[in-house]
């Protein structure tokens, strides 16, 4: 697979009369935009408002930060099989982005409706909770889009990210004829044999198990969200977004997943520090000890069969789902390939153990430090000047993800001072916030 | 204890650790019919009720479903 | 401080030359200088260092009496006032690994810096006995030598006066005292770098040591279960139907008692499932899958279980933290203790 990718980079977002790129300045034509989302009979309500780095600005509720992708030239559709879109297999041959901004997807829909799992997510421009995200930095088109209410939970996922999709691809054909400023190809080229091979073992969560369904919305593969035994991919169908959607925590929306710095530098140094082989896609959360061993029975398998030496394991959730996470590099250890596990850390209280199942083979772990914004310490997030989206925060005690402190149900000003939410959890290891004892 | 995720519960010490079904329904079935979704469910228990009769050198699994109801010794 | 380095040497029976197990009981005694291991100790430690004292006690006395011997020491102690208590190596001696960690303990609740070393799977080196450094040894006294010279420059710096830096850098176990650090560079380079280190076959530190979970001893076995009161315990969430008591669906701060004296069965009219962790709505049809009180009711008619314990106890077992989920076990079993139940199932979910 040979990919060709074109970034834009974007110093600016304005609204204008229509929608170009211009030496970095992107014009955004609101009307043109809101007419293309709005052209879905699912869609109630949609406004754009942009949100800039600095600005006292908090968005609420962040459902995903997508990153501007078309494909230029080859197959598919960039987020191929997400809502509805092109499933032919992405990856090859050119796709321009647009980088340092977001298509950020604002909205009250919630993941699914049977329980424990809330959108909790909100992101500051300013101040030291932004900070401790990548988004802080990227400039933001925000699409505040509610569905039409009658529609069943998993209808209205699909309809608002849809939705967000469409403002990307909106976007993304701004800069569909023009020449990149800034221009890469993307190959896994025959390298020298003697480099240690090296596979990028990507355990993602299925809602299928929290939900009861497998359909729910959440991070998909060529849009697919439920349980399925490991996929190989290519990590030029990341680039593609074939891996896109969001989980439930800040560092789980689309635009991480695309620009994973684990993958790139895997990719960045392939031929020179190793033969980066792929990425093998795990789903997690299966409810059984014996699915949960045979998944990571067969990932081992599979990162064997293509002949790996060594393997780079990280995941986006919580929970039992670890047990599958470090069953697999138990697995990958026991067939000889040599694994490293980057992984955030829960409560150490009592000098209590930070993984839920240590294990002797998982022996080399690089940690995120804790993921529970409480144990972090992160003080609340002050009050801001502006809202984008809903005016209220909804406090959940005891929700997974929800905040600490409060009266259960109590809904709070957005623009006042908020808490922030349960967990922070860097998954793909983009800053140096770690533990140590 | 009772479980569907019974290595965990082995690996981090419980010591009489009889297997349930899944996580979602760890005493039964319920896409068996009615009847065979109890009598699961009661062989799981009684499973469990035994194990508390036998003594034990450490983390130990019983698996209802085994025949003997006897299991491999954790390490 | 100025002037040599002032030890004392806590050992066993058996390093101490009283004798083996047959000595294991005897109490705390002194004797001047070094002995047996403490002479390798003392010069492992340097020139300018002395094994002033070796306090000799039995693994029994120590591990039956703890707080006897606690006194015993901490007399010795306060009468010799060391620089520094140096404890073992204890390898993978249980009893003796328990016992250093006492000696340590006594010594640091005396202002004394304390160190011993022992296999990280000794019982003295479990979650209960953190606060203490531990220097990891191996199983067996072969590796004598190794354990002196990893712990006595480590001694050495505690008999300073000077504080020690994180357990990766200096060789400790670590002692539960985990904390957020910036590592100045970011997570997945760090990943990669560790990466190539191990498939180079360089010398790697995780960044998270591995700790094997604690053992607990299982209890003894129930003689006739057709006389026993069992009682039943769960993790998944259950509540009454409507959740009157509010409890949260995860991060429990407390679990709920509810009795169950005059129910054959629970209803999903009367309960239901409240749990951040799973899906709830089949348990919500069954609450039985979760705390299965119609299959012990039904062997308690058949004489098959003495009783069905009056109480149940319940709460969500997602997102709580180790230490807290010690908590609530702790009350659940003196509970169950004070309600003379013999046995308990526990449903995880």
């Amino acid at each position: 697979m040979r990919l060709e990718m074109g970034t834009f980079p974007v110093t600016d977002i304005t609204f204008g009369r229509a929608t170009r790129y211009d030496a970095g300045r992107l014009t955004v034509d609101c009307d043109a935009v809101l007419a293309a989302v709005r052209q879905d009979p699912r869609i109630a309500s949609a406004e754009l408002e942009i949100a800039k780095p600095g600005e006292s600005v908090r968005i609420w509720p962040v459902r995903d930060v997508i990153e501007p992708r078309i494909k230029v030239e080859g197959p598919g559709v960039c987020y191929p099989g997400i809502c509805g879109r092109e499933i032919a297999t992405v990856g090859e041959g050119r796709t321009h982005r647009l980088a340092g901004m977001g298509v950020v997807e604002v909205s009250s829909v919630n993941w699914h409706d049977a329980g424990g799992d809330f959108v909790e997510t909100y992101l500051d421009m300013s101040g030291h909770y932004g900070e401790m995200y990548p988004y802080q930095k990227l400039l933001h088109l925000c699409l505040v889009v509610e569905p039409d209410s009658t529609l069943n939970e998993e209808v209205k996922n699909y309809a608002v990210h849809k939705a967000a999709l469409t403002v990307a691809d909106q976007l993304g054909e701004a800069v569909r004829a023009l020449a990149p400023p800034e221009y890469q190809i993307f190959e896994l080229t025959p390298v020298d044999p003697k480099l240690p091979k090296v596979i990028y073992i990507w355990c993602v969560h299925s809602p299928q198990a929290m939900s009861g369904s497998p359909s729910a919305f959440c991070t998909a593969t060529y849009g697919l969200t439920q349980l399925t035994p490991p996929w190989y991919l290519h990590p030029n169908e990341i680039l593609d977004g074939a891996l896109t959607g969001p989980y439930r925590t800040a560092f789980a929306m689309s635009w991480t997943v695309a620009n994973n710095p684990l993958l790139l530098d895997l990719y960045r140094r392939h031929g020179r520090d190793w033969n980066f082989l792929g990425v093998i896609s795990l789903r997690t959360e299966w409810t059984t000890q014996t699915e949960k061993q045979l998944m990571a029975n067969q990932t081992a398998k599979l990162a064997q069969q293509l002949g790996a030496d060594g393997a780079v394991v990280t995941w986006d959730a919580g929970g039992n789902e670890f047990i599958e996470v470090v069953r697999s590099i138990q697995a990958c250890e026991r067939l000889g390939i040599k694994t490293v596990f980057l992984t955030s850390e829960d409560d150490a209280t009592d000098g209590a153990p930070t993984m839920l199942e240590p294990l002797p083979e998982a022996d080399a772990i690089v940690s995120t430090s804790f993921f529970k914004n409480v144990t972090l310490a992160v003080p609340e997030a002050p009050a801001v000047a502006r809202v984008i989206g809903l005016p209220t925060k909804i406090v959940r005690r005891g929700s997974t993800i929800g905040l600490h402190g409060g009266v259960d149900g109590a809904a709070l000003p957005t623009a006042g001072p908020l808490p922030p939410p349960w967990r922070y959890d860097d998954h793909y290891g983009f800053t140096s916030l770690s533990c140590i004892e | 204890m009772i479980s569907a995720i019974y290595n965990f519960a082995l690996t981090t010490g419980a010591n009489r650790v009889i297997r349930g079904a899944r996580i979602e329904h760890v005493c039964g079935d319920p896409t068996l019919s009615a009847e065979k979704d109890y009598a699961f469910g009661m062989r799981i228990v009684t499973t469990a009720l035994q194990t508390l009769t036998i003594a034990v050198p450490g983390p130990t699994l019983f698996d209802p479903m085994a025949s003997g109801k006897e299991a491999a010794h954790a390490s | 401080m100025s002037g040599p380095l002032r030890i004392v040497h806590y050992v066993n029976q058996f390093f101490g030359g009283i004798g083996g197990e047959d000595q294991a009981h005897v109490g705390v005694s002194v004797r001047a200088g070094a002995v047996g291991p403490g002479r390798v100790l003392e010069k492992a430690l340097g020139d300018d260092a002395r094994v002033e004292a070796t306090l000799v006690c039995g693994d029994n006395f120590a591990s039956e009496n703890e707080a006897d011997a606690a006194r015993a020491i901490g007399a010795e102690l306060d009468r010799l006032k060391p620089d520094v208590l140096v404890a073992g190596p204890a390898f993978g001696s249980g009893r003796y690994g328990l016992a250093c960690a006492l000696a340590c303990k006594v010594a640091q609740g005396r202002g004394i810096p304390a160190i011993t070393a022992m296999h990280p799977e000794n019982p003295g080196a479990s979650n209960a006995r953190r606060g203490i450094y531990i220097v990891p040894t191996g199983a067996s006294t072969t590796s004598m030598q190794a354990a002196l010279d990893a712990l006595a420059p480590l001694a050495r710096r505690l008999g300073r006066g000077q504080t020690l830096g994180p357990s990766e850098a200096e060789g400790y176990m670590p002692r539960g005292t985990r904390r957020v650090h910036d590592r100045g560079r970011p997570g997945y380079q760090r990943a990669l770098d560790m990466l190539l280190d191990k498939l180079h076959g360089r010398p790697y530190r995780s960044e998270v040591p591995y700790a094997p979970p604690e053992r607990v001893s299982p209890a003894p076995p129930i003689a006739d279960l057709a006389r026993a009161r069992i009682a039943m315990v769960t993790t998944g969430g259950l509540v009454r139907k409507g959740n009157p008591d509010r409890q949260v669906s995860a991060n429990a701060v407390r679990y709920h008692r509810h009795t169950v004296a005059e129910l054959e069965s629970l209803s999903p009219a009367e309960w239901e499932a409240y749990h951040a962790g799973y899906f709830n709505h089949i348990v919500n049809s069954n609450p039985n899958y979760i705390l299965p009180l119609s299959f012990l009711r039904d062997l308690e008619r058949q004489g098959k279980v003495g009783r069905v314990h009056e109480y149940i106890y319940a709460l969500p077992g997602v997102s709580t933290p180790v230490a807290v989920s010690a908590g609530h076990g702790r009350s659940i079993a003196a509970d169950l203790k004070a309600g003379r139940v013999d046995g308990a199932l526990l449903v995880a979910t």
